[in-house]
Protein backbone atom coordinates (compact mmCIF):
# COMPACT_ATOMS: atom_id res chain seq x y z
CA UNK A 1 0.00 0.00 0.00
CA UNK A 2 1.25 3.48 -0.99
CA UNK A 3 1.74 6.52 0.89
CA UNK A 4 -0.63 8.59 -0.83
CA UNK A 5 -3.33 6.19 1.12
CA UNK A 6 -1.50 6.94 3.92
CA UNK A 7 -1.32 10.41 3.89
CA UNK A 8 -4.66 10.90 2.89
CA UNK A 9 -5.56 8.90 6.33
CA UNK A 10 -3.92 11.18 7.86
CA UNK A 11 -5.37 14.29 7.00
CA UNK A 12 -8.76 13.30 7.55
CA UNK A 13 -7.35 12.34 10.89
CA UNK A 14 -5.98 15.69 11.42
CA UNK A 15 -9.06 17.59 10.53
CA UNK A 16 -11.28 15.04 12.73
CA UNK A 17 -9.01 16.29 15.53
CA UNK A 18 -9.54 19.48 14.98
CA UNK A 19 -12.94 19.98 13.67
CA UNK A 20 -15.57 18.02 15.32
CA UNK A 21 -18.79 19.05 13.37
CA UNK A 22 -16.99 16.79 10.67
CA UNK A 23 -17.56 13.53 12.85
CA UNK A 24 -21.28 13.84 12.47
CA UNK A 25 -21.16 11.56 9.51
CA UNK A 26 -24.19 10.06 7.10
CA UNK A 27 -23.91 6.69 6.47
CA UNK A 28 -26.79 6.76 3.43
CA UNK A 29 -27.51 8.70 0.48
CA UNK A 30 -29.97 8.27 -2.57
CA UNK A 31 -30.47 10.18 -5.06
CA UNK A 32 -33.85 13.08 -4.55
CA UNK A 33 -37.09 11.58 -6.12
CA UNK A 34 -35.26 8.12 -6.51
CA UNK A 35 -38.19 5.16 -5.50
CA UNK A 36 -37.88 2.07 -6.76
CA UNK A 37 -40.93 -0.36 -6.07
CA UNK A 38 -40.94 -4.09 -5.32
CA UNK A 39 -41.41 -5.98 -7.98
CA UNK A 40 -40.28 -3.74 -10.64
CA UNK A 41 -36.72 -4.64 -11.62
CA UNK A 42 -34.26 -6.83 -12.48
CA UNK A 43 -31.01 -6.03 -10.32
CA UNK A 44 -27.73 -7.45 -10.92
CA UNK A 45 -25.60 -8.03 -8.00
CA UNK A 46 -21.76 -7.59 -9.09
CA UNK A 47 -18.53 -9.69 -7.85
CA UNK A 48 -18.04 -8.15 -4.69
CA UNK A 49 -14.97 -6.72 -3.85
CA UNK A 50 -13.62 -8.64 -0.51
CA UNK A 51 -10.60 -7.83 0.62
CA UNK A 52 -9.28 -9.15 4.77
CA UNK A 53 -5.97 -8.50 6.42
CA UNK A 54 -4.68 -7.56 9.56
CA UNK A 55 -3.16 -4.51 11.50
CA UNK A 56 0.19 -4.53 12.87
CA UNK A 57 0.92 -2.53 16.11
CA UNK A 58 2.12 0.48 13.66
CA UNK A 59 -1.36 0.54 11.95
CA UNK A 60 -0.09 -0.82 8.66
CA UNK A 61 -2.35 -3.30 6.78
CA UNK A 62 -1.08 -6.20 5.61
CA UNK A 63 -3.21 -9.00 3.39
CA UNK A 64 -4.42 -11.96 4.32
CA UNK A 65 -4.89 -14.01 1.64
CA UNK A 66 -7.07 -17.26 4.32
CA UNK A 67 -9.30 -14.62 5.96
CA UNK A 68 -9.92 -12.97 2.16
CA UNK A 69 -11.21 -16.67 0.97
CA UNK A 70 -13.37 -17.31 4.29
CA UNK A 71 -14.99 -14.01 4.34
CA UNK A 72 -15.19 -14.29 0.16
CA UNK A 73 -17.27 -17.53 0.74
CA UNK A 74 -19.19 -16.18 3.95
CA UNK A 75 -20.08 -13.19 2.48
CA UNK A 76 -21.26 -14.45 -1.08
CA UNK A 77 -23.51 -17.15 0.86
CA UNK A 78 -24.78 -14.56 3.23
CA UNK A 79 -25.73 -12.25 -0.20
CA UNK A 80 -27.61 -15.46 -1.84
CA UNK A 81 -29.74 -15.33 0.98
CA UNK A 82 -30.58 -12.46 1.28
CA UNK A 83 -31.26 -11.91 -2.44
CA UNK A 84 -35.30 -13.63 -1.94
CA UNK A 85 -35.78 -10.44 0.54
CA UNK A 86 -34.66 -7.10 -1.58
CA UNK A 87 -38.23 -6.90 -2.97
CA UNK A 88 -36.99 -6.91 -6.52
CA UNK A 89 -35.56 -9.94 -8.82
CA UNK A 90 -31.92 -10.43 -8.37
CA UNK A 91 -29.03 -12.49 -9.94
CA UNK A 92 -25.93 -12.88 -9.36
CA UNK A 93 -23.00 -11.06 -12.45
CA UNK A 94 -22.49 -13.28 -15.23
CA UNK A 95 -20.25 -12.46 -17.85
CA UNK A 96 -21.39 -15.24 -20.25
CA UNK A 97 -19.86 -15.04 -23.74
CA UNK A 98 -19.16 -11.21 -23.67
CA UNK A 99 -15.27 -11.66 -22.25
CA UNK A 100 -16.39 -8.37 -20.06
CA UNK A 101 -15.68 -9.97 -16.56
CA UNK A 102 -12.53 -7.68 -16.43
CA UNK A 103 -14.05 -4.83 -17.13
CA UNK A 104 -16.80 -5.34 -14.76
CA UNK A 105 -14.04 -5.84 -12.09
CA UNK A 106 -12.36 -2.51 -13.04
CA UNK A 107 -16.30 -1.30 -12.29
CA UNK A 108 -16.88 -2.83 -9.23
CA UNK A 109 -13.00 -1.66 -8.16
CA UNK A 110 -13.90 2.11 -9.75
CA UNK A 111 -17.54 1.79 -7.36
CA UNK A 112 -15.00 1.59 -4.64
CA UNK A 113 -13.46 4.76 -5.27
CA UNK A 114 -16.91 6.17 -5.98
CA UNK A 115 -18.21 5.48 -2.71
CA UNK A 116 -14.86 6.37 -0.88
CA UNK A 117 -15.22 10.25 -2.73
CA UNK A 118 -19.45 10.42 -1.58
CA UNK A 119 -18.61 9.37 2.14
CA UNK A 120 -15.37 12.25 2.05
CA UNK A 121 -17.01 15.04 0.20
CA UNK A 122 -20.52 14.35 0.58
CA UNK A 123 -21.55 12.40 3.71
CA UNK A 124 -18.88 14.30 5.77
CA UNK A 125 -20.87 17.70 5.95
CA UNK A 126 -18.23 19.81 6.77
CA UNK A 127 -16.15 18.42 4.03
CA UNK A 128 -18.87 18.71 1.63
CA UNK A 129 -17.16 19.96 -1.73
CA UNK A 130 -19.15 23.37 -2.39
CA UNK A 131 -20.16 22.34 -6.10
CA UNK A 132 -22.12 19.30 -3.98
CA UNK A 133 -23.85 21.03 -1.48
CA UNK A 134 -26.82 22.50 -3.78
CA UNK A 135 -30.45 21.77 -3.25
CA UNK A 136 -29.43 18.95 -1.12
CA UNK A 137 -28.06 17.33 -4.53
CA UNK A 138 -26.50 13.40 -4.67
CA UNK A 139 -25.41 13.71 -8.27
CA UNK A 140 -22.71 11.20 -8.07
CA UNK A 141 -22.30 8.74 -11.36
CA UNK A 142 -20.36 5.79 -12.22
CA UNK A 143 -20.59 6.77 -16.01
CA UNK A 144 -23.32 5.42 -18.52
CA UNK A 145 -21.05 3.22 -20.56
CA UNK A 146 -21.57 0.48 -17.45
CA UNK A 147 -25.54 0.04 -18.54
CA UNK A 148 -23.89 -0.47 -22.36
CA UNK A 149 -21.78 -4.34 -20.74
CA UNK A 150 -23.72 -6.95 -22.87
CA UNK A 151 -23.28 -8.67 -19.87
CA UNK A 152 -26.24 -6.42 -18.59
CA UNK A 153 -28.09 -6.28 -21.16
CA UNK A 154 -31.53 -7.42 -19.51
CA UNK A 155 -30.58 -5.91 -15.99
CA UNK A 156 -32.66 -2.45 -14.95
CA UNK A 157 -29.70 -1.83 -12.08
CA UNK A 158 -26.33 -2.89 -10.67
CA UNK A 159 -25.49 -3.22 -7.46
CA UNK A 160 -22.55 -3.03 -6.00
CA UNK A 161 -20.54 -4.47 -2.75
CA UNK A 162 -17.10 -3.69 -1.19
CA UNK A 163 -15.90 -4.59 2.06
CA UNK A 164 -12.48 -4.66 3.51
CA UNK A 165 -11.66 -5.14 6.79
CA UNK A 166 -8.54 -5.24 8.96
CA UNK A 167 -8.44 -6.79 12.13
CA UNK A 168 -6.09 -5.45 14.65
CA UNK A 169 -3.10 -7.50 15.95
CA UNK A 170 -2.74 -8.45 19.56
CA UNK A 171 0.20 -5.93 19.44
CA UNK A 172 -2.08 -3.36 18.17
CA UNK A 173 -5.13 -4.03 21.00
CA UNK A 174 -2.55 -4.01 23.48
CA UNK A 175 -1.40 -0.20 22.08
CA UNK A 176 -4.95 1.19 21.82
CA UNK A 177 -5.17 0.15 25.37
CA UNK A 178 -2.15 1.77 26.53
CA UNK A 179 -3.61 4.98 24.68
CA UNK A 180 -6.82 5.03 26.37
CA UNK A 181 -5.35 4.61 29.92
CA UNK A 182 -3.44 7.93 28.65
CA UNK A 183 -6.71 9.57 26.92
CA UNK A 184 -6.12 9.33 23.44
CA UNK A 185 -8.18 7.61 21.39
CA UNK A 186 -6.19 5.12 19.23
CA UNK A 187 -8.58 2.10 16.37
CA UNK A 188 -8.00 -1.10 16.67
CA UNK A 189 -8.75 -2.26 13.51
CA UNK A 190 -10.69 -0.78 10.39
CA UNK A 191 -14.12 -2.07 8.84
CA UNK A 192 -15.35 -0.60 5.84
CA UNK A 193 -18.31 -1.83 3.60
CA UNK A 194 -19.84 -0.35 0.85
CA UNK A 195 -23.40 -1.07 -1.18
CA UNK A 196 -23.93 0.84 -3.90
CA UNK A 197 -27.22 1.14 -6.54
CA UNK A 198 -26.42 1.95 -10.05
CA UNK A 199 -29.24 2.93 -12.44
CA UNK A 200 -27.78 1.30 -15.60
CA UNK A 201 -29.91 3.45 -18.00
CA UNK A 202 -28.06 6.53 -16.72
CA UNK A 203 -24.59 5.43 -14.47
CA UNK A 204 -25.73 7.39 -12.02
CA UNK A 205 -25.32 6.17 -8.24
CA UNK A 206 -29.17 6.28 -7.09
CA UNK A 207 -28.24 4.72 -3.43
CA UNK A 208 -25.56 4.32 -1.28
CA UNK A 209 -24.81 2.75 2.06
CA UNK A 210 -21.53 3.16 2.96
CA UNK A 211 -19.95 3.07 6.83
CA UNK A 212 -16.28 2.86 7.63
CA UNK A 213 -16.88 1.29 11.30
CA UNK A 214 -19.16 -1.84 9.79
CA UNK A 215 -19.92 -4.77 12.24
CA UNK A 216 -19.63 -8.22 11.99
CA UNK A 217 -16.41 -10.68 12.06
CA UNK A 218 -16.56 -11.71 7.89
CA UNK A 219 -14.30 -14.43 8.65
CA UNK A 220 -17.29 -16.04 10.05
CA UNK A 221 -20.71 -17.02 8.65
CA UNK A 222 -22.65 -15.80 11.30
CA UNK A 223 -20.41 -12.50 10.90
CA UNK A 224 -20.84 -12.11 7.50
CA UNK A 225 -24.73 -12.56 7.57
CA UNK A 226 -24.49 -9.72 10.05
CA UNK A 227 -22.05 -7.67 7.82
CA UNK A 228 -24.58 -8.10 5.19
CA UNK A 229 -27.68 -7.51 6.85
CA UNK A 230 -25.78 -3.75 7.85
CA UNK A 231 -24.91 -3.68 3.99
CA UNK A 232 -28.60 -3.54 2.85
CA UNK A 233 -29.89 -1.58 5.51
CA UNK A 234 -32.35 0.44 3.90
CA UNK A 235 -31.99 -1.05 0.77
CA UNK A 236 -34.45 0.58 -1.98
CA UNK A 237 -37.71 -1.01 -2.71
CA UNK A 238 -38.07 -3.28 0.77
CA UNK A 239 -38.20 -2.54 4.09
CA UNK A 240 -34.81 -2.67 6.07
CA UNK A 241 -36.67 -4.87 8.09
CA UNK A 242 -37.25 -7.34 5.32
CA UNK A 243 -34.04 -7.09 4.26
CA UNK A 244 -32.51 -8.52 7.38
CA UNK A 245 -35.06 -11.12 7.14
CA UNK A 246 -37.96 -10.46 8.90
CA UNK A 247 -41.49 -11.21 7.74
CA UNK B 1 5.80 -1.48 1.16
CA UNK B 2 6.80 -0.43 4.49
CA UNK B 3 5.69 2.48 6.30
CA UNK B 4 7.76 3.61 8.79
CA UNK B 5 6.05 6.37 10.40
CA UNK B 6 2.47 6.15 12.52
CA UNK B 7 -0.43 7.22 11.34
CA UNK B 8 -0.80 9.76 14.28
CA UNK B 9 2.46 11.11 13.67
CA UNK B 10 1.36 11.98 10.02
CA UNK B 11 -1.77 13.07 11.02
CA UNK B 12 0.16 16.31 12.88
CA UNK B 13 2.08 17.09 9.99
CA UNK B 14 -0.64 17.10 8.19
CA UNK B 15 -2.48 19.17 10.50
CA UNK B 16 0.28 21.54 10.68
CA UNK B 17 0.61 21.99 6.87
CA UNK B 18 -3.09 22.13 6.07
CA UNK B 19 -3.95 25.86 7.03
CA UNK B 20 -7.66 25.40 5.66
CA UNK B 21 -10.36 23.34 7.31
CA UNK B 22 -12.96 23.59 4.45
CA UNK B 23 -13.13 23.18 0.69
CA UNK B 24 -13.80 26.34 -1.42
CA UNK B 25 -15.63 27.32 -4.68
CA UNK B 26 -13.41 28.72 -7.10
CA UNK B 27 -16.18 30.45 -9.53
CA UNK B 28 -15.14 30.91 -13.39
CA UNK B 29 -13.24 33.89 -13.99
CA UNK B 30 -9.83 34.71 -13.17
CA UNK B 31 -7.84 33.71 -10.01
CA UNK B 32 -4.44 34.55 -8.99
CA UNK B 33 -1.91 33.12 -6.59
CA UNK B 34 -2.38 30.04 -7.20
CA UNK B 35 -0.55 27.48 -5.12
CA UNK B 36 1.16 30.33 -3.39
CA UNK B 37 2.96 31.47 -6.91
CA UNK B 38 3.04 33.51 -9.71
CA UNK B 39 0.87 31.02 -11.14
CA UNK B 40 -2.92 32.46 -12.22
CA UNK B 41 -5.62 30.87 -14.24
CA UNK B 42 -8.87 31.60 -15.80
CA UNK B 43 -11.52 28.45 -15.02
CA UNK B 44 -14.48 28.72 -17.23
CA UNK B 45 -16.55 26.57 -15.07
CA UNK B 46 -16.51 26.02 -11.36
CA UNK B 47 -14.40 23.65 -9.36
CA UNK B 48 -13.41 22.92 -6.26
CA UNK B 49 -10.55 23.59 -4.16
CA UNK B 50 -9.64 21.53 -1.48
CA UNK B 51 -8.45 22.54 1.73
CA UNK B 52 -5.80 19.67 2.25
CA UNK B 53 -2.79 20.06 -0.10
CA UNK B 54 -0.05 17.48 -1.35
CA UNK B 55 2.95 19.64 -0.06
CA UNK B 56 3.79 23.46 0.05
CA UNK B 57 4.10 23.95 -3.38
CA UNK B 58 0.72 22.41 -4.34
CA UNK B 59 -3.08 23.47 -5.02
CA UNK B 60 -5.41 20.47 -5.45
CA UNK B 61 -8.65 21.23 -7.55
CA UNK B 62 -11.47 18.68 -8.56
CA UNK B 63 -14.96 18.17 -9.56
CA UNK B 64 -15.93 14.74 -7.87
CA UNK B 65 -13.37 14.60 -5.50
CA UNK B 66 -9.67 13.75 -5.94
CA UNK B 67 -9.87 10.17 -6.03
CA UNK B 68 -12.33 10.80 -9.14
CA UNK B 69 -10.76 13.55 -10.74
CA UNK B 70 -7.75 15.78 -9.71
CA UNK B 71 -5.96 18.55 -11.07
CA UNK B 72 -2.97 19.91 -9.35
CA UNK B 73 -1.06 22.95 -9.15
CA UNK B 74 2.71 23.07 -8.41
CA UNK B 75 3.68 26.07 -8.13
CA UNK B 76 7.34 27.30 -8.29
CA UNK B 77 9.19 24.55 -6.80
CA UNK B 78 12.81 25.82 -5.69
CA UNK B 79 15.69 23.97 -6.49
CA UNK B 80 16.28 21.09 -3.96
CA UNK B 81 12.68 21.00 -2.73
CA UNK B 82 10.61 17.92 -3.66
CA UNK B 83 7.47 18.26 -5.54
CA UNK B 84 5.18 16.26 -2.75
CA UNK B 85 5.16 16.58 0.73
CA UNK B 86 8.49 14.19 2.22
CA UNK B 87 6.44 11.43 4.12
CA UNK B 88 9.57 9.34 5.01
CA UNK B 89 12.95 11.62 3.90
CA UNK B 90 15.16 9.28 6.10
CA UNK B 91 14.29 5.93 3.93
CA UNK B 92 12.63 7.25 1.40
CA UNK B 93 13.79 10.54 0.29
CA UNK B 94 11.71 12.55 -2.90
CA UNK B 95 13.62 13.44 -5.54
CA UNK B 96 14.00 17.22 -5.73
CA UNK B 97 14.35 19.61 -8.73
CA UNK B 98 17.89 20.52 -9.54
CA UNK B 99 19.45 23.36 -11.15
CA UNK B 100 20.50 21.07 -14.05
CA UNK B 101 17.66 20.01 -15.14
CA UNK B 102 15.71 20.69 -18.27
CA UNK B 103 11.92 20.17 -19.04
CA UNK B 104 12.06 17.01 -20.55
CA UNK B 105 13.29 15.62 -16.96
CA UNK B 106 9.84 17.05 -15.69
CA UNK B 107 8.38 14.17 -16.41
CA UNK B 108 11.00 11.73 -14.65
CA UNK B 109 10.88 13.43 -11.81
CA UNK B 110 7.00 12.89 -11.41
CA UNK B 111 7.01 9.65 -12.83
CA UNK B 112 10.31 8.88 -9.46
CA UNK B 113 8.16 10.92 -7.51
CA UNK B 114 5.25 8.84 -7.88
CA UNK B 115 7.12 5.24 -7.80
CA UNK B 116 8.71 6.06 -4.11
CA UNK B 117 5.13 7.21 -2.85
CA UNK B 118 3.94 4.09 -3.73
CA UNK B 119 2.20 3.93 -7.02
CA UNK B 120 2.58 0.84 -8.89
CA UNK B 121 2.89 0.82 -12.72
CA UNK B 122 3.41 4.16 -13.21
CA UNK B 123 4.81 5.04 -16.61
CA UNK B 124 5.24 7.89 -19.15
CA UNK B 125 3.19 7.68 -22.23
CA UNK B 126 3.77 10.25 -24.74
CA UNK B 127 5.65 13.74 -24.35
CA UNK B 128 5.21 16.66 -26.35
CA UNK B 129 6.53 20.19 -26.57
CA UNK B 130 4.05 22.60 -25.55
CA UNK B 131 3.98 26.11 -24.11
CA UNK B 132 2.56 27.18 -20.54
CA UNK B 133 1.91 30.83 -20.16
CA UNK B 134 3.89 31.75 -22.85
CA UNK B 135 6.95 29.54 -21.89
CA UNK B 136 8.76 26.56 -23.47
CA UNK B 137 6.87 23.84 -21.54
CA UNK B 138 6.44 19.76 -22.10
CA UNK B 139 3.20 18.04 -22.10
CA UNK B 140 2.98 14.42 -21.25
CA UNK B 141 0.48 12.07 -20.44
CA UNK B 142 0.88 8.59 -17.91
CA UNK B 143 -0.81 6.15 -16.26
CA UNK B 144 -0.60 4.31 -12.69
CA UNK B 145 -2.65 2.66 -10.11
CA UNK B 146 -2.47 3.01 -6.39
CA UNK B 147 -3.23 1.02 -3.62
CA UNK B 148 -7.36 0.72 -4.30
CA UNK B 149 -6.23 -1.06 -7.72
CA UNK B 150 -8.33 1.49 -9.70
CA UNK B 151 -6.20 2.52 -13.65
CA UNK B 152 -5.83 6.04 -13.66
CA UNK B 153 -4.79 8.38 -16.34
CA UNK B 154 -2.60 11.37 -15.75
CA UNK B 155 -2.08 14.45 -18.18
CA UNK B 156 0.60 17.27 -17.29
CA UNK B 157 2.03 20.15 -18.53
CA UNK B 158 5.02 21.55 -17.13
CA UNK B 159 7.89 24.50 -17.45
CA UNK B 160 11.04 25.69 -15.82
CA UNK B 161 10.90 29.52 -15.52
CA UNK B 162 13.58 31.40 -13.31
CA UNK B 163 15.02 27.98 -12.07
CA UNK B 164 11.75 27.20 -10.45
CA UNK B 165 9.43 24.24 -12.00
CA UNK B 166 5.80 25.32 -12.82
CA UNK B 167 3.86 22.11 -13.65
CA UNK B 168 -0.06 21.63 -13.64
CA UNK B 169 -0.94 17.82 -13.99
CA UNK B 170 -4.50 16.09 -14.22
CA UNK B 171 -5.23 12.44 -13.04
CA UNK B 172 -8.29 10.30 -13.02
CA UNK B 173 -9.73 6.93 -13.28
CA UNK B 174 -9.35 5.56 -16.72
CA UNK B 175 -12.95 4.46 -16.79
CA UNK B 176 -15.36 7.24 -16.87
CA UNK B 177 -13.74 10.00 -15.03
CA UNK B 178 -10.94 11.06 -17.12
CA UNK B 179 -12.77 11.72 -20.57
CA UNK B 180 -15.62 12.73 -18.43
CA UNK B 181 -13.63 16.33 -17.54
CA UNK B 182 -10.23 16.22 -19.66
CA UNK B 183 -11.47 19.13 -22.14
CA UNK B 184 -12.34 21.17 -19.32
CA UNK B 185 -8.43 20.22 -17.75
CA UNK B 186 -6.83 21.33 -20.92
CA UNK B 187 -8.86 24.84 -20.90
CA UNK B 188 -7.90 25.12 -17.63
CA UNK B 189 -4.20 24.35 -18.41
CA UNK B 190 -4.39 26.38 -21.62
CA UNK B 191 -5.56 29.62 -19.35
CA UNK B 192 -2.80 29.53 -17.03
CA UNK B 193 0.14 32.46 -17.17
CA UNK B 194 3.37 33.07 -15.30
Amino acid sequence: MGQFRIVRGAVAFAALLVCAPLAAQEKTGIKPGFALRPGTARIVLMRPTILVGAQSIGGVNEPNADWTRQARENIALALRQAQANVGNAMVEYDEGASGEGPLATEYAQLFGALADSVIEYQFFAGNRLPTKKRNDSFEWSIGADLGKLRSLAAADYALFITTRDDYGSAGRKVLQMVAAMGGVGLKSGDHTGYAGLVDLRTGELVWLNADRQMGGDVRTAEGASKRVSQLLEGFPGKSSAAVNGAP
Amino acid sequence: MNIPRSPALLALAALAATPALSNMLVPPGPRTGIANSRLSATPASEWNRLSHTDGKFTEVWTIDGDQLDKVTFFGGVARGKALLREVDRKHHPLPTVKASMLITDIPVLLETTYRIRGARQMTIDTQEPAMLGGHKAIRFTYHFTLDDEVRRKGEGLGALVDGKLYLVTYEAPALHFFDKDVARYRALAASITL
